[in-house]
């Protein structure tokens, strides 16, 4: 990553290169490798978790009625807020507004360990009322499934601080990196939205 | 690419192979590297091999079996386990030349030394859970199949345990290649091989479960804990070969950024060289 | 930041909020005591949930001006997401 591709994004900000319908890969391609093959990885654990369900419907069912479903709700409009903030802290970066692209990249940071409380909070909670990881399979599942994706979210928070890291400092500053952080994030959120109609929400 | 400088024979010689590898043998300046190369591939082909097919301790069995039927699982594969683990423990050693090779594109890069040593400690280490131990167990098993089955139990789960459950080791492992990788400036690597480490890395993470619990999908043999994992392994083990062999064939044993493959007209002056 | 840019943001944003919002609705169906697997719910659920997946992937992380290869390779995998997750849910629940 040399700091010399940084008289790039200035251009691409002036041209308005979306409207030119140039199309460009959002960020390195590189992290698009990763992005696809954690979703595959995830599709797999989602798909396993289905037929799973299938099995026992009933104990899925009784056992998932005892998780909270506006936390759930909570969680999901927390990590889209999360989203949008750093989509304008990348389009904020690419039009030269560094200052409010930070302000993005902070916030984006605010709401994403909002979710990590409002998680821990979660699980506390679940376990007082005596539903641990080994109580039944679903229950193994919830914290399977929440606990991977927050290892996936605190993973987030070193991206995010690269960006910050490279928007700080004019020296640095590589729209492409900000980007790649940026879609990282992003998948952590859609991710979550799958977590969230699969643990919460299907019947 | 490489030969001009040797002084020797310059071009490989048409006709048989024996007469190739004789002259590679000879002349070739990355011999040591393709012998890595090698090696790695040989080795991960035979350990497929003996554990899927001559072993068949893997596909791992189910931890829920109660004692007689662990030593019914012993009884079919007395033989697979002894003879199986025999070759095991004679070409184990192969591993620390993979690793070595593994760890020299680590010393070839533009960052530090440590990452290559700190691999090299972890992934020796790593033959112990990751091999040997499961074959002592096995072997320890199968050589009396008349010992009292609480015993062929308890080196049962010993066995799978140890093999299954220790992901952690690799899972570090992982993590240095990919720092390694994302730092380094010399390309010596893709960087998005270094986020295959991560993939690779987390995807163990999701072994752990496999402490706790006997049946179900998290079990030593669950969908998730082994099939899954299983199968971003073999992939994240085959890209890595891949990658192997494109940098030895790129090696210039220079210092700085590794040279792309030439195709068959060179390159343009000054395209490659900025950064 | 440039308007139609930031509306367009704001728009999207509020519009998967919404069906958020929507899915607290779909999900509080059959509260306590009534509890029964409920194959509309769930294909609704999953549905929803890829499509807002794919709003995410095309609006805020710009695959819609990404190559098509990419748009391609991204659309793939949300509809193997679909067929995997709602396939297996059939074949579990009625074969």
């Amino acid at each position: 990553m040399t700091t010399l591709a940084s008289a790039e994004p200035y251009e691409r900000a002036a041209t308005g290169r979306k409207a030119d319908g140039v199309r460009f890969v959002p960020g390195q391609p590189d992290m698009w490798v990763l992005v696809l093959f954690e979703s595959l990885v995830f599709t797999t654990y989602f798909t396993v978790y289905v037929f799973r369900r299938t099995q026992s419907p009933d104990l899925f069912l009784q056992s998932q009625a005892h998780l909270n479903l506006r936390v759930g709700v909570f969680n999901t409009l927390v990590l889209l807020v999360s989203s949008w903030s750093v989509a304008r802290c990348v389009q904020t970066a690419r039009e030269g507004s560094f200052r409010t692209a930070l302000n993005n990249a902070y916030l984006t940071m605010l709401f994403g360990f909002l979710f990590l409380v409002s998680k821990v909070l979660e699980w506390v909670t679940e376990i007082e009322q005596g539903f641990s990881f080994t109580t039944d399979e679903f229950f193994s599942f919830y914290y399977f499934l929440t606990a991977i994706h927050f290892l996936h979210l605190l993973i987030g928070f070193v991206f995010l601080g690269v960006a910050v890291y490279q928007i700080k400092s004019p020296a640095r500053r590589s729209q492409e990196l900000v980007e790649t952080c940026a879609t990282y994030w992003h998948t952590i959120d859609f991710l979550w939205v799958l977590i969230f109609a699969l643990l919460y929400v299907m019947r | 690419m490489s030969a001009a400088t040797t002084g020797a024979a310059p071009e490989v010689p048409s006709g048989s192979l024996l007469r190739k590898i004789v002259w590679h043998w000879r002349y070739d300046e990355k011999r040591e590297l393709w012998i890595g190369w090698w090696t790695l591939v040989v080795f991960y082909n035979l350990y497929g091999l003996l554990f899927f097919v001559i072993a068949r301790t893997q596909p791992p069995p189910k931890p829920s079996l109660t004692a007689p039927e662990i030593v019914q699982w012993f009884h079919d594969r007395h033989y697979g386990l002894l003879y199986g683990y025999a070759i095991v423990s004679i070409v184990g050693g192969a591993t620390a030349i993979m690793n070595a090779t593994l760890a020299y594109t680590m010393r070839r890069m533009s960052v530090s030394r440590a990452f290559a040593y700190s691999y090299l400690v972890i992934y020796a280490l790593a033959t112990l859970p990751g091999m040997l131990i499961m074959g002592v167990a096995c072997t320890v098993g199968a050589m009396r199949p008349d010992r009292n089955p609480a015993l062929m139990s308890w080196l049962y789960d010993f066995a799978f345990l140890s093999f299954e459950g220790t992901m952690g080791v690799f899972l570090i492992g992982s993590l240095v290649w990919m720092v390694a990788v994302l730092l380094d400036r010399n390309r010596v690597f893709p960087k998005w091989f270094g986020y295959l480490n991560l993939c690779n890395a987390l995807t163990e993470v999701v072994v752990a479960p496999a402490w706790i619990f006997k049946r179900g999908v998290f079990a030593w043999d669950g969908g998730i804990a082994w099939w899954t994992n299983m199968a971003v392994f073999v992939t994240y083990t085959t890209v890595f070969l891949t990658l192997l062999r494109k940098m030895i064939l790129r090696e210039d044993f220079g210092t700085g950024p590794l040279p792309e493959l030439q195709s068959d007209h060179p390159p343009e002056p000054g395209t490659r060289e900025a950064a | 930041m440039n308007r139609r840019f930031e509306k367009r943001l704001l728009f999207v944003w509020l519009a998967l909020s919404a069906i958020t919002l929507a899915q607290l609705a779909l999900g509080s169906l059959g509260e306590r005591g009534s509890l029964t697997p409920n194959a509309w719910v769930t294909s609704s659920a999953i549905v929803i949930a890829l499509i807002k997946v794919r709003v995410i992937i095309r609006e805020f992380m710009e695959v819609r001006h990404a190559p098509v290869l990419l748009c391609r390779l991204t659309d793939l995998w949300v509809v193997l997401t679909g067929v995997s997750l709602l396939g297996f849910y059939f074949v579990g629940r009625f074969a």
